[in-house]
């Protein structure tokens, strides 16, 4: 009847981490996905501007962002401010042992921290009212609903979605007074951002050199050490929260680096994607908007999965007009190429430079054209079939359905000869 | 016409209702719970292991906390988890489980209008779906009087911006004893006794919805026997 406070959270004890460890090395998961696979994200906007509720599997997050008139610090004293709170106590339950809750709670808030605030990712400047006396202060509350694992993710995807849908009330400046219009009066304005960050967590296990991406909270527990990046929409790292006993080379970190640079992009054109539908619904006379959505099992989903599938087949429609070439032979030739190269094992890998992110780019936008996701045109180069084996195709067996399971096989050979080629 | 028609009927109708059962994997209930566009989520846990200092060997401790959606809670969220722990204090059978904890968290994700019923139901829900020990349920109804002097049940939001009085009543399902009144604003008593006899009867409604849903959550089974218990009776109070 009464549960150890230690025990409670799947993971912490030895047999699971035993299990987990031993399930990782023969490169399998728990619920059946492979190393680099991200469970599905879910979207659901309130009714309320800044009201949205994440779901990554389990995981189940809503943020509210709020905003009202007050004084900027004299350090700054011509921009707003911003304040990310994440509240894990409540209906999550996560409050047994105090310990990890506080540590959750202090690595969460700094994490949110490093990746909006000191990034700067909102144009805090703009949400200057009068200099010295009055800015706009907004405020992200992040409630954690449901923990099963990967908070990281949930909370920093909550959190930009919320801010991005957003609209605070405009303002006018007259005369030492400050006279706040009404919704009615006039339109409400979204905030201003300079870039849009979201995070990626990896978990490391000293019995494998490949990470798990978007970990369980068994997964997680069991982890020996846990990697969360944040990069933006333009792929530039705004965060790295590296810890843990586990031994990590370079190599690793690159390798999570960059899937994590894509990955992040791809969510953020979901999280672009999903607000452009909700406005088109919020257009729509009577049409009940809302977390009643929650419940609603008819009600339209806005799914990683769903959107994006969409997205790579416009896409590649796109490209297949352009280049007059068909899109799926591409993907089998790229594959026929791995399965030979898995048998033979002979083509060495191109060579990685690990001291500068920049030679990498031209990989990822290969990548990336390959995927379906589209980089801005200067950045393209003209896509081979061999652009695909240099990296691990984490977007392409999300983006393809029916793929043979040899480039997976081909992953994990890729890291290993990574791994030997250093020691 | 025909649209003041829909809103002189939705005056004494409750705004429909939804619910989603342990929609959270990490606690023993939990239940998602809409009533119009008013959605609240409710969570409980237990029996666990209690501080000492809240043990009691008489009975167990009840945990009861309300997570406003934006901000800490404040004045008016203490109010309504005061409310919500006094009814279930009063529900909980606590003498099945001494030295032992029930928590219940009950977050609200969006307010539009009468959350404090919302409130209450969502939490009874979630101490039925999560096997908690409880004498009765319960059910909540908020109606108020508006500028016209009308009494409309279960207000939207944007109707509560001009009233008179507002009412909250719970009832007990055995009985259909009163376990919680909350009255804001002026009125009559004849006015009072007019809505507590809407609201009663609007709490059979609600009853309606707790055995229906869980029957259908518990299995077609369960549902053959609510259908049956359904015919035999219809009026309030009802017998569980």
């Amino acid at each position: 009847m009464f549960m150890n406070a230690n025990l409670f959270e799947p993971g912490k004890s030895k047999p699971e981490r035993n299990f987990i460890q031993g399930a990782v090395k023969q490169n399998t998961r728990f619920d059946g996905r492979k190393s680099n696979e991200f469970r599905d994200v879910k979207l659901t906007f309130g009714a309320d501007w800044g009201t949205v509720a994440v779901s990554i599997g389990e995981t189940k997050v809503l943020a509210q962002v709020s905003c009202d008139i007050g004084t900027p610090s004299s350090a700054r004293a011509n921009e707003g401010t911003l304040f990310l709170n994440v509240d894990i106590k409540g209906v999550a339950f996560l409050d047994e042992a105090q310990a990890t809750h506080d540590q959750r709670f202090l690595t969460l808030n700094s994490l949110l921290e490093r990746t909006f605030k000191s990034s700067r990712c909102l144009d805090l400047e703009s949400l200057c009212i009068a200099v010295e006396q009055s800015v706009w202060c907004v405020r992200v509350d992040i409630n954690v609903l449901n923990h099963d694992g990967n908070l990281y993710d949930a909370s920093t995807i909550a959190a930009l979605a919320a801010l991005m849908h957003f609209r605070r009330p405009e303002v006018s400046y007259v005369e030492e007074e400050i006279r706040t219009f009404s919704e009615r009066e006039r339109e409400l304005l979204p905030l201003l951002f300079l870039h849009y960050p979201v995070s990626v967590t990896y978990c490391v296990y000293k019995s494998s050199s490949q990470p798990l991406v978007d970990p369980t909270l068994l997964e997680e527990n069991a982890a020996d050490s846990v990697i969360v990046l944040s990069f933006n929409s333009y792929q530039e790292l705004c965060t790295l929260n590296a810890g843990g006993t586990a031994p990590t080379n370079v190599r690793t970190i690159m390798q999570c680096a960059r899937s994590a640079a894509s990955r992040s992009k791809a969510l953020v054109q979901f999280i672009r994607k999903a607000l452009e539908l909700d406005a088109e619904r919020r257009q729509q006379p009577n049409q009940v908007a809302g977390l009643v959505d929650l419940l609603n099992e008819s009600a339209p989903q806005l799914s990683f999965k769903h959107l994006m599938a969409e997205q790579g087949q416009t896409e590649t429609n796109k490209a297949d007009q352009l280049s007059g070439d068909e899109p799926m032979q591409l993907q089998e030739t790229v594959s026929e190429e791995q399965t030979t190269d898995t048998s033979t094992q002979k083509i060495p890998e191109p060579q990685m430079d690990d001291s500068s992110w920049l030679p990498q780019e031209q990989n990822l936008s290969e990548e990336q054209q390959v995927d379906g996701v589209q980089l801005s045109s200067k950045q393209e180069v003209p896509t081979t079939a061999k652009a695909g084996k240099s990296k691990p195709n984490r977007g392409k067996n999300k983006f393809v359905k029916k793929q043979p399971p040899t480039p997976r096989k081909q992953n994990q050979s890729d890291s290993e000869e990574e791994v030997t080629q250093i020691i | 016409m025909s649209k003041t028609d829909i809103e002189e009927a939705s005056k004494d109708k409750l705004r429909e209702m939804h619910c989603k059962f342990n929609a959270l994997s990490r606690c023993d209930g939990s239940v998602m719970y809409s009533q119009g566009a008013t959605v609240v989520i409710a969570a409980v846990l237990g029996p666990i292991e209690v501080k000492t200092q809240n043990l009691s060997i008489e009975g167990s401790y009840l945990e009861c906390n309300y997570r406003p959606k934006a901000g800490l809670p404040q004045v008016k969220e203490r109010i309504r988890e005061a409310a919500i722990r006094d009814v279930l204090e009063l529900a909980l059978l606590s003498e099945a489980y001494p030295r032992a904890k029930m928590s219940v968290q009950v977050q609200e994700l969006e307010d539009r209008g009468s959350i404090d019923a919302c409130a209450l139901n969502a939490a009874c829900l979630a101490m039925l779906i999560g096997g908690l020990p409880l004498k009765y349920s319960f059910a909540a109804v908020h109606c108020i009087i508006n500028e016209q002097g009308e009494f409309v049940l279960d207000p939207d939001q944007n109707e509560t911006l001009h009233q008179q009085a507002s009412f909250t009543f719970a009832f007990d399902s055995v009985d259909g004893n009163l376990l919680l009144v909350q009255t804001k604003g002026a009125f009559k008593i004849a006015q009072f006794n007019d809505i507590e006899c809407i609201c009663r009867a609007a709490s059979a409604e609600i009853f309606e919805f707790y055995r229906r849903n869980i029957a259908k959550y518990h299995g077609s089974s369960a549902e053959q026997a609510a259908a049956t218990k359904e015919g035999s009776n219809g009026d309030p109070p009802m017998e569980t």
